[in-house]
């Protein structure tokens, strides 16, 4: 009988490098673990039938099921996926703002949603001193802050949701990556669904990503970049800069080029095909050139509600966002896309990878996304 | 009692740590004071943890004999253990053997572990008598538990063998080794032991086709 | 209460084949006796402690056989006598004192007992002793029966006396852990007390001399030979077939000879003295037949000795056909048995012969494998080893470094099998671990980016670990070794040892603090319960990136067989039927599919795990391990 368990998740996904660090695998079981960015086995498991397979988002995913499941409708929109509103939006409170990485929408509105029992606890990204993220289950809005600012690491956050502890009345709501939405999506639909928290997930804001890099060997290379001093935050500046910029304990701020961490990119960001979190209620990243302003895509009836409720009571400030920004996002995006699938194809993965796209999805996008010029 | 052959020979056979040798012991010494020349082969060692183990007893009144039984020469076969009882016969049965057997199974890791069955009882037992003239049982680990450790289980075993009347066997000669090896404290309880495995062993009725 | 101190002269009793050897020592006025425990040698010295006292003995358990040859060799020197035994490994261990002995010469009887394990049922090599005779040129005797092993053990005083050399005696597994019937002969009257003639140095200087004399001595021994009753004829005058033989050959090729029916056909030549070979009585036999049968332990010592006495005697002896382990017609690894004689010798002698009906045969060969599991070795229930390794291999896959576990000997070799989880990569002799631990702990420099760990048992550390962890010290070497304290030599019988406070003689001796050796070394030091799983993953891990020198953990923890003849079980355990999810995902049978304590049992009717509390011995540990905590422990 063909193996969906860990024998089939370690072939087909963490033997190949194609492993997020989602952390959808991790607190269901003692065999696996998650020990300083690295995924560990402590033991093998026979088992055909596993929830870690199913849970994963590089085991094959049928996304017209999952689309269906989430929107109640086919996959449509390919540049940023199905939208209802595109907006800038920026927290209201000059301490989130200052505090959050961009503008704190992301802390705004998950401090929202719990403190309006929209949801009882949150599922957040932590970043222990040495930059390690991690999990983090949030039932105090008050709490929410020290889990605010971005990850350029992958981190298993979800192992905090397989954790918990949760009542069994709770509702969740969870910020993650485009391959940690996936993962939640995938557990939506999975024929292990009973067993796991996919029902209980009620709020999913997904953030924008392009690629994350992995933990030990690229923090190894940037202690030696900055002679070994204590870094204390870590930064991407937007393009056209494309700099990282580390401030150490000591507030120097050092400029490190962005290729030289691109050879830490994570192999399994080249196979991914979602830059905007098109799975998730709604999704927040940054507005090129702009500074202080995010930009938000709400997707589902409870995305859209969350972020006119949190207008209304004056979280947030939203504004219209500008043809031109629309325009670089959408093209940003089925980039993204188109760089996916050729990976995808060069790796023998096309027909046969995590996700199987129609011929016609896939001469859309080919023949959609155009490459930029330098 | 006077047997035609000579010499007669017994495996005991078991799991390490069942008390395989102490009962080679008590039933070689039982023996010699009764006139009997014994030899006594044994395994252990590395395979006390777990492993199977067996000792080989050779009962003459002619001599001593190499303390390995040859192939084919078993006559009888004391069974600590169920499968350790059949695993024997590969090397050392024929079809005249008789078989005293301890029904309690003791699983080997592999079985624990899910990587191997352990055998139905009742097959293990029907393939024995197949390959036997007759054959005895007990549970004699149950009858140790309730004596208060299952390792009473060999001192059992040696009461019901002494019931079968194959050898000259008594309870008389048993105390008196028991006196000789063991502290005095333990000479009720080993005697209890004798005594219950004689009242519990039961003969298996014959199959009705003829064995092998 | 033992039959080895009675002064019954006639009495029969049944003898183990070590007994014997230790009852023939007392018959013959051994004084002190030394050793390290080792199968299948452990009880000529176990029996000796337990009647030491009575007798007036001196009996102790050395730190390696080494020392217990030099501790035998000063009873010796004294004008005592004195007696040694150990298992072949032990012989290379004290072998440099032997072939320094041997020129030296030695007063008082002094006899090394060898005790070999063909195909290594309890030993990590197999190896045929008998060669250190040749090669140190000493006489070696080697008993075939247990009576025999009781006379040749006495005698072998009196002839090492006479000879001034140590005498060899080799047993083998089916010799020493054999019984048969056996009679006590006397004990002895009027020891001497000890004396040494200091103005009689005991060297082996000036080695041209002592060596020409050793020659002499050895030619004087062969005289003696000649007229020994050890060696014997037994068979027709003109037999088809010689069989040469010696140890429990003998028993095996007298029992293949009755069963094949050819008693009138073969002779057999039974060598008790068999170095230096008593040519003369050889070759009054040997010129009986042109084919010659050598049945040995091990490896073909009489077949090559005695070709090469043929070869020199050729003329009066003729031309042989030699068969045996060197031409391959016996097995050459392995030990023999009765059937591997008597096909040899169904062969030679193109006899039919049928033990029983193949049909029989096949039938019960399919039974015994389709329905006889096979049983892997494992720990025992509340073996603190499996916990340890379980730590081991959990601190070391978080690690992720592909760390190297060199191993040692005990019973924590079991290392390398399943039941370690197979965590241990080499294993060869004692100390060994540390030594290559030392090696590895050096490559780094070159580039080796593995952690280096080495296991030790306690009784191991003492024999032979510490010269190795000074070295470590010294050298600065960069490891980490966990001694493994279980407070007793398990494999071997739970003799007791330097740490465990107690000798061979009686119940209190000073302890050898492992913690403060390791302390005065200087050696970064931790102490840890393995029992405690999580503490003891993460200390092996932590102590895994540090990359600086040796580092020394302890994992103490009493052997549970040690343990369960002093108390009961800590806990009483049970597993909540309710709270099991069995092997469903996010267990999938964890405590008897992965950790593999005999004390659980996975019941396949149920779904459940369950306790085999005819088994179990309550240390708890496989209730931290289970994911549902369905493993209930409650205090006794």
């Amino acid at each position: 009988m063909e193996n969906r368990g860990l024998q089939a998740l370690e072939s087909g996904v963490i033997q190949k490098d194609l492993c997020t660090s989602c952390g959808a695998c991790l607190s269901l079981c003692p065999y696996l673990q998650s020990w300083r960015g690295r995924l560990v086995k402590l033991d093998n498991c026979d088992l055909t039938e596993g929830r870690c397979f199913a849970n994963c988002p590089r085991t094959r995913v049928n996304l017209e099921a999952i689309h269906q499941e989430v929107f109640g409708q086919k996959y449509l929109d390919i540049e940023i996926g199905l939208f209802k509103q595109v907006k800038m939006a920026r927290a209201s409170s000059p301490d989130l703002r200052k505090k959050g990485q961009t503008s704190g929408v992301v802390s705004a509105l998950m401090e929202f949603a719990l403190k309006e029992k929209v949801i009882h606890g949150a599922v957040l990204t932590h970043r222990t001193p040495d930059h390690l993220p991690r999990g983090r289950v949030i039932r105090r809005p008050d709490e929410i802050l020290s889990c605010a600012g971005s990850s350029y690491v992958a981190g298993p956050t979800l192992q905090a949701l397989n954790q918990g502890p949760w009542d069994d009345t709770d509702r969740i709501g969870v910020v993650g990556t485009p391959c940690q939405v996936l993962a939640m999506r995938k557990m939506g639909v999975s024929p292990l669904k009973k067993t796991n928290l996919a029902d209980r997930v009620t709020l999913i804001i997904g953030l924008f990503c392009t690629w994350a890099l992995t933990y030990e060997p690229f923090m190894k290379y940037l202690k030696t970049r900055v002679n070994g001093a204590s870094i204390r935050k870590l930064d991407i500046t937007p393009p056209p800069e494309r700099h990282l910029k580390v401030i150490t304990a000591d507030d120097h701020t050092w400029d490190v080029p962005i290729d030289e961490i691109r050879p830490f990119i994570r192999t399994t960001c080249g196979i991914c095909l979602d830059m905007t979190s098109e799975l998730s209620d709604l999704s927040v990243g940054t507005v090129e050139g702009v500074q202080e302003w995010n930009t938000v895509i709400t997707r589902s009836d409870l995305g859209e509600e969350i972020l006119n409720r949190a207008e209304a009571a004056g979280i947030l400030e939203t504004q219209p966002l500008p043809e031109e920004n629309f325009k670089h996002l959408k093209e940003a995006s089925l980039l993204k896309k188109r760089r996916a699938i050729l990976t995808l194809k060069q790796r023998g993965e096309l027909e046969d990878g995590y996700i199987v796209l129609s011929h016609e999805l896939i001469g859309q996008i080919l023949s959609e996304a155009k490459e930029a010029e330098s | 009692m006077a047997f035609h052959k000579d010499p007669w020979n017994i495996i005991i056979t078991g799991v390490g740590g069942q008390g395989n040798v102490l009962a080679s012991q008590i039933l070689g010494q039982m023996l010699v004071q009764q006139g009997y020349i014994i030899t006594i082969g044994e395994t252990y060692g590395a395979s006390q943890r777990g492993g199977s183990v067996m000792s080989h007893i050779r009962v003459s009144r002619k001599g001593q004999f190499s303390p390995l039984i040859p192939e084919g020469k078993c006559d009888f076969v004391l069974g600590l253990e169920p499968v350790e009882a059949l695993r024997v016969l590969a090397n050392y049965g024929n079809p005249e053997v008789m078989m005293l057997i301890n029904t309690r199974p003791i699983y080997p890791i592999d079985v624990i572990a899910g990587n191997a069955a352990y055998p139905e009882l009742s097959v293990v037992l029907k393939k024995i008598q197949r390959l036997s003239r007759r054959v005895w049982t007990l549970n004699a680990t149950e009858i140790g538990l309730e004596l208060g450790d299952p390792i009473f289980s060999n001192i059992v075993m040696v009461g019901a063998l002494s019931a079968l009347d194959l050898l000259p066997l008594h309870r008389k000669g048993f105390q008196d080794i028991i006196q000789e090896m063991l502290p005095p404290h333990k000479l009720t309880l080993n005697m209890n032991a004798f005594d219950r495995g004689r009242e519990a062993v039961q003969e298996l009725p014959l199959l009705p086709t003829p064995h092998v | 209460m033992s039959v080895l101190s009675k002064d019954s002269p006639g009495k029969k009793t049944l003898f183990m084949g070590n007994e014997a050897i230790a009852r023939g020592a007392i018959e013959a006025g051994v004084r002190v006796c030394a050793a390290y425990p080792g199968n299948p040698s452990s009880e000529i010295i176990g029996s000796l402690s337990q009647v030491a006292e009575e007798l007036g003995l001196y009996v102790e358990w050395s730190v390696n056989e080494k020392v217990a040859l030099e501790v035998a060799t000063a009873a010796s020197f004294a004008g005592l006598r004195g007696l040694t035994a150990m298992k072949q490994n032990g012989l290379n261990v004290a072998s440099d004192f032997l072939f320094n002995l041997n020129l030296s010469g030695t007063k008082g009887g002094l006899v090394v007992v060898v005790c070999d394990d063909p195909s290594a049922l309890s030993s990590t090599n197999e190896e045929d002793s008998r060669l250190y005779a040749k090669m140190c040129d000493l006489p070696l005797l080697e008993p075939a029966t247990v009576q025999e092993a009781n006379e040749m053990t006495r005698w072998a005083f009196g002839l090492s006396e006479e000879m001034g050399v140590p005498c060899l005696i080799r047993s083998v597994t089916r010799l020493s852990h054999a019984r048969g019937n056996a009679e006590l002969g006397r004990l002895p009257k009027n020891l001497p007390i000890p004396h040494f003639d200091t103005s009689r140095p005991i060297v082996p200087q000036p080695v041209m001399v002592t060596h020409k004399a050793l020659h002499d001595k050895m030619k004087k021994c062969q005289d003696r030979f000649e007229e020994s009753a050890f060696n014997l004829y037994r068979g027709p005058e003109k037999p088809e077939l010689l069989v040469v033989t010696c140890g429990p050959g003998w028993m095996y090729v007298l029992e293949a000879l009755a069963n094949l029916g050819v008693e009138d056909r073969a002779g057999i030549v039974k060598l008790g003295t068999t170095w230096p070979l008593p040519k003369s009585f050889l070759a009054q036999h040997l010129k009986k037949a042109n084919r010659v049968l050598f049945v040995e332990e091990v490896d073909p010592f009489l077949e090559n000795n005695i070709k090469e006495f043929c070869a020199e005697r050729a003329a009066e002896l003729g031309a042989k056909t030699f068969l045996g382990k060197a031409s391959e017609d016996l097995p050459n690894v392995g030990e023999i048995n009765p059937d591997i004689v008597t096909r040899a010798i169904q062969k030679v002698l193109r006899v039919s012969y049928e033990p029983r009906s193949s049909q029989y045969a096949q039938e019960a060969a399919e039974a015994a494998s389709l329905f006889a599991p096979a049983r892997e070795l494992g720990f025992c229930a509340g073996c603190p080893h499996r916990a340890t390794y379980w730590s081991l291999k959990n601190a070391l896959a978080m690690d992720g470094r592909d760390g190297i576990v060199l191993g040692d000997i005990g019973c924590y070799t079991l290392g390398v099998r399943p039941a370690g989880f197979e965590q241990v990569k080499t294993c060869h002799a004692m100390g060994s671990g540390a030594g290559l631990a030392n090696g590895f702990g050096q490559f780094e420099r070159f580039g080796l980016d593995q952690p280096v760990l080495t296991v030790c048992g306690d009784s191991t550390f003492y024999h032979a670990a510490i010269p190795a962890l000074v070295n470590a010290r010294y050298n600065r070497s960069n490891f980490l070794m966990l001694i493994l304290d279980n407070s007793a030599t398990a494999m071997t019988g739970f003799q007791p040892h330097p740490g465990t406070g107690r000798t061979a003689m009686g119940p209190e001796a000073p302890v050898v603090d492992i913690e403060a050796l390791c302390k005065s070394l200087g050696t970064k030091l931790q102490v840890k319960n393995p029992f405690d799983v999580q503490d003891t993953m993460d200390a092996i891990y932590q102590l895994l990136q540090d990359r600086e020198g040796v580092k020394v953990l302890i994992l103490r923890q009493e052997c549970a067989l040690v343990r369960a003849k002093r108390q009961k079980a800590l806990y009483k355990i049970l597993v909540d039927q309710e709270r099991c999810i069995g092997q469903a995902c996010g267990c999938n049978r964890r405590c008897t599919r992965i950790f593999k304590c005999p004390g659980l049992a996975w019941d396949p009717a149920t779904g459940k795990a369950r306790i085999d509390e005819a088994i179990c011995t309550g240390c708890g540990v496989c209730a931290d391990i289970c994911p549902q905590s369905a493993i209930l422990k409650e205090t006794v």
